[in-house]
């Protein structure tokens, strides 16, 4: 972005938007200094399993009594002992933990230090106070347990109220402030629209995991002649002035759409095919498809970039075993792939991979599945992710009067998602007096211009 | 969306590509060319073409779409009478449809074909198709699809998804009280099964203090925010209304939506057997009833000072909350602007929005919430019915769903076992839009999003311009490219027969491109075709010699043009 373009483009943001002036000043001058280093290059990867992720059963902990604790409390849902996979946390203090018995990939991503974990973390207004839960003045997120708004605000990082904005949106807007580099947005969906990438001047780039990704207009320009000819009249068309407001937009959204379809397919030209190492799973074609855009950044030209891929179907009300040994199989597989993926084109460390989910469920099962919850742990893996720890705290469970417990053992969190997001934002580049405009609650729960990361995901 | 359902969206769309391939190159069968000397005989000129062009204007408004043989016949009729006419037809359900799909499901019909489970996901589809596409009460389907998206209930809910009767019955009572009375309207939402799944109003416990347990606020919350009078204050003419410090004024407090969320327990599924909290199967073909057992005791603190006493039967409650919301001033403004949005433009005139909520306020003879009454406003309206022009910012972008139906139904869409069945998936996969099938309570777009750039620039709104991103915008001429150049006109389940549009009437006349390009800019711009995109068009259209193919080529370019897009 030149100055002058900057300059024009805070202006007119300013009149609708009179705080973000400043706010855009520095993430914009971060993105020139960004831009003037390839190897600063860094790309967050959020991958949302929709519908709650019954994650007390993808990291357990172990240690006898506890692990007795929580069998009884899931009754029929608790996975036998002598199947879990144990991983060795550096920070255990003293208790064992170990992860389903299908995610042996992901036992080996943690113990070799590529991945770390985050226990009960949830969406919060301020720390949990059971007290003030049973006094009726606690400040609760909107429409707790329900799907509508929790899957929300885990993407929007505002659990006080309903915005259709999210965070890696709220980033774009101050990084490349409408103006991204060859007309490709820094925020890549592969599941087409979706709030988390969405923001007040930014556009979310849909592609999808086939082919090169990026869709264009059938036989447009492709060498043969009605493809000529359907390019010729379509530019015709494209060229016409359009006095007309909403024509002109669209009109102009098209014939950028497939300008930057042109540029981002001879972009995946020279992409790393990744033929092989990855399997045909959703979320797997997904990832290998971030990896190939990633493997052409320099080409592409945005020195931050955010992908987002939802892989959904958690919500399970019954038959949670069998899906969840179907599905964390096919997480845990695709995290490794991508992590070898990335190292073998030598940017594993520039790359942090994290998970979200609507909410975690409840402990206790329904006689055939478990219900909407609210903490739930999660995965980051990254080269500079501070490997082979569990970061928050994992609770102390207890059959009854369990401090977190809010009832049917469903676990009130101990770690904000503001606390989650904040590391994962600040590593990404996002600035300490930036923040708030990110995370709008973050000061609740971090104080980013303290010297100390929230959770230390990145040491 | 199912495993199964992307497989068949990629199943499709691969065939679609594949017919595509098959034509791509233009060249045609000469020996199709029909005779074009003898011209079929015209019915005398009693209707002018700025008549017929004008029908073809409120037909884009207000129906999802009317073919060319029937303009005549509307412009006839007049603007109000036609639209009376239509105002008097009676509903043409859906549940019908579903339940025989389901007698052809349970008497073995679609067992030969792979996981004829999926046949029971198909229903409610199939049925929403077929109906919209062929129903003669276009009006209130168009209607209907508009109050579905106010109404927001979503087959992205299993529950919902699977029985097909949820869905499928919920349309029906949007279908059946569109022109009804708007509080009849609300209470048929906030008892319908389908609403209850998906906003967790339905087994809503009375409060359990020892137990830390309070009611759902999830359906309080939105029947105040999103279906009756909104976040802020409104004027009469839809405007917000701000303190002293410029800030909107609430409507309601998080105090309210928890006195609210009282009122709203006891509920749960109608059926034999059935009582509160434990059903197997719900029974969505009924309003959920109260268990008064489980309904919260004590009285109950509405807005505007009124309280609900102690003692009364849930119902009771219900009733009265639900009146509460429906007399608050909001209503009219705040329905009347979403429902001009989804029909005419995105960013009606205060004035415009004032004269239609001053109709629903009171229809004339002192009713208030009078839904018929609204449409007529909203359609017979002065900024409505102005002749359209090229410049400016008024109307929409149409959105897909309507733009898919309107063209099938104006092309002469048929099927040889008479029923038109698109499953909707590959539209869904182009476009992000499906009949009750929104991403969230919020619809496919919000009503205030507005695209970065000269929209916003202006002060403007364009909703549906909010799942037209990069991908959409693209994918879409793909998508008619499929159905008018590659004849892939419906994305049919096997078992049923597939559907194709009757292009002869318009290869009758392709021989001269001047009038078949005419002819299209009635039927699709009413008229309002740009003189430089006509001259295009026509040039485009001339390099062809094959009739057929020049018809296909020219609804190509006439169906994916910026000036198409805009509904104006």
């Amino acid at each position: 972005m030149d100055r002058r373009t900057f300059i024009q483009h805070s202006c007119a943001l300013g009149a609708t938007l009179p705080t973000l002036g400043t706010s855009l000043l520095s993430l914009a001058s971060a993105r020139t200094a960004a831009a003037q280093s390839a190897s600063d290059y860094k790309a967050l990867v959020c991958i949302l399993l929709a519908g709650g992720n019954d994650s007390y059963n993808m990291l357990l902990p172990t240690d006898p009594d506890t692990y007795a604790t929580y069998a009884a409390i899931r009754a029929d849902l608790a996975l036998p002992a002598q199947d879990l996979l144990p991983i060795a946390p550096l920070n255990a203090n003293g208790r064992s933990f170990a992860v389903h018995p299908q995610m042996a990939a992901l036992q080996s991503l943690f113990n070799n230090g590529d991945a770390a974990m985050v226990a009960n973390v949830g969406t919060l207004l301020e720390p949990f106070d059971a007290a003030a839960v049973e006094a009726g003045r606690a400040r609760l997120p909107v429409g707790l347990f329900s799907h509508a708004d929790q899957i929300s605000q885990w993407q929007t990082a505002v659990p006080d109220g309903r915005t259709s904005e999210g965070w890696a949106g709220r980033i774009a807007d101050g990084l490349q402030a409408g103006n991204p580099a060859n007309g490709i947005g820094m925020n890549i969906s592969l599941s087409g629209s979706n709030v988390f990438q969405s923001g007040q001047s930014t556009d979310t780039y849909s592609i999808s995991a086939n082919g090169t990704g990026a869709i264009g207009i059938n036989s447009y320009a492709d060498g043969t002649g009605f493809g000529d000819y359907r390019k010729r009249v379509l530019d015709q068309i494209l060229a016409m002035p359009q006095p007309h407001t909403l024509r002109g937009a669209f009109s102009r959204r098209l014939r950028e759409s497939i300008e930057n379809q042109q540029i981002f397919d001879a972009a995946m030209t020279q992409a790393q095919p990744f033929d092989t190492g990855f399997s045909a799973a959703p979320l797997s074609a997904a990832l290998r498809q971030i990896a190939r855009v990633i493997s052409v950044r320099d080409v592409i030209g945005n020195p931050r970039q955010t992908f987002f891929v939802t892989i959904g179907g958690w919500d399970h009300h019954d038959e949670v075993l069998n899906n969840q040994a179907r599905m964390l199989p096919q997480v845990a597989n695709a995290l490794a792939e991508f992590a070898q993926a990335l190292k073998d084109i030598n940017v594993f460390d520039q790359v942090t991979t994290f998970t979200i989910s609507d909410f975690g469920r409840t402990m206790t099962s329904n006689g055939r599945g478990s219900d909407h919850g609210w903490g739930g742990h999660h995965i980051v893996v990254g080269g500079q992710v501070q490997g082979q720890h569990i970061f928050g705290d994992y609770p102390t469970l207890a059959l009854a009067n369990a401090p977190l417990d809010v009832g049917r053992g469903i676990y009130a969190p101990t770690t904000s998602i503001d606390a989650y997001f904040a590391d994962l934002a600040l590593w990404f580049g996002v600035a300490p007096s930036e923040l708030d405009r990110v995370l709008p609650n973050v000061r609740t729960f971090y104080d980013p211009l303290s010297n100390t990361p929230a959770l230390g995901l990145f040491g | 969306m199912s495993k199964r359902n992307q497989t068949l969206v990629t199943r499709f769309a691969t065939l679609a590509c594949l017919l595509l391939t098959a034509c791509g190159g233009g060249s045609g069968d000469d020996a199709s060319v029909p005779d074009v000397g003898v011209p079929p005989p015209t019915p005398p000129p009693v209707v002018s073409k700025a008549q017929r062009d004008a029908a073809s204007r409120l037909a884009s408004q207000i129906t999802f779409g009317m073919p060319f043989e029937q303009l005549d016949g509307m412009a006839t009729m007049g603007d109000e009478v036609w639209l009376d006419t239509q105002l008097a037809l009676p509903p043409t359900f859906h549940a019908p449809s579903i339940e025989a799909i389901l007698t052809r499901r349970e008497a073995g019909e679609f067992e030969p074909f792979e996981n004829d489970i999926e046949y029971l996901i198909f229903a409610r589809r199939l049925a929403w198709w077929h109906n919209t596409i062929t129903a003669q009460d276009t009006v209130r389907q168009r209607v209907a699809f508009a109050l579905s998206q106010i109404f927001v209930v979503s087959d992205r809910v299993d529950t919902l998804e699977v029985y097909p009767y949820a869905l499928g019955s919920y349309y029906d009572t949007l279908l059946e009280h569109a022109f009804g009375n708007f509080r009849d309207l609300l209470e048929a939402v906030a008892l319908s099964p389908a609403m209850g799944i998906y906003l967790s109003h339905v087994n809503n416990r009375r409060s359990d203090p020892v137990n830390n347990i309070f009611p759902d606020e999830n359906f309080a919350r939105e029947v105040m925010q999103l279906f009756s009078i909104g976040l802020f204050q409104l004027a009469p003419d839809g405007t917000v209304l701000r303190d002293a410090n410029g800030d909107p004024l609430p409507t309601y407090d998080n105090a309210d939506i928890a006195e609210f969320a009282k009122v709203f327990t006891g509920l749960s599924f109608d059926g034999s057997n059935s009582f509160f909290g434990n059903v197997d199967t719900p029974y969505f073909r009924a309003p959920m009833v109260m268990f008064d057992a489980e309904h919260e005791l004590g009285e109950k603190r509405l807005l505007n000072g009124v309280v609900v006493p102690a003692g009364q039967s849930g119902l009771q409650d219900i009733d009265m909350a639900l009146d509460n919301l429906f007399e608050h001033p909001n209503v009219g403004p705040f329905m009347s602007r979403l429902l001009i949005q989804r029909l005419v433009t995105s960013n009606p005139s205060p004035a415009y929005v004032q004269r239609v909520a001053s109709v629903f306020n009171d229809n004339g003879s002192g009713v208030r919430g009078d839904m018929r009454a609204v449409i007529r406003a909203i359609t017979l309206d002065p900024e409505a019915r102005a002749a359209p022009t090229n410049a400016g910012s008024f109307g929409k972008l149409r959105e897909p769903v309507v733009r898919y139906v309107s063209l099938l139904r104006q092309l002469g869409v048929s099927s040889p076992d008479g029923f038109i069945a698109p499953l909707g998936y590959f539209l869904q996969d182009v476009s992000q839009q499906h009949p009750l099938s929104a991403p969230s309570v919020f619809n496919f777009y919000l009503p205030d999003h507005t695209p970065a750039g000269p929209v916003a620039d202006a002060g403007l709104v364009a909703p549906e311009f909010q799942i037209t991103n990069s991908n959409t915008i693209v994918a879409y001429p793909n998508f008619i490219d499929a159905i008018v150049l590659g004849d892939f006109v419906t994305d049919t389940p096997d078992g049923f027969e597939p559907a194709s549009l009757n292009f002869s009437p318009l290869i009758d006349i392709a021989d001269d491109p001047e009038a078949l390009v005419d002819r299209l800019d009635t039927l699709f711009h009413y008229g309002t075709l740009s003189p430089e995109l006509r001259t295009i068009f026509i040039d485009a259209i001339r390099e062809f010699d094959d009739m057929e193919f020049r018809v296909r080529i020219a609804l190509y370019w006439v169906l994916t043009s910026p000036e198409y897009a805009i509904q104006h």
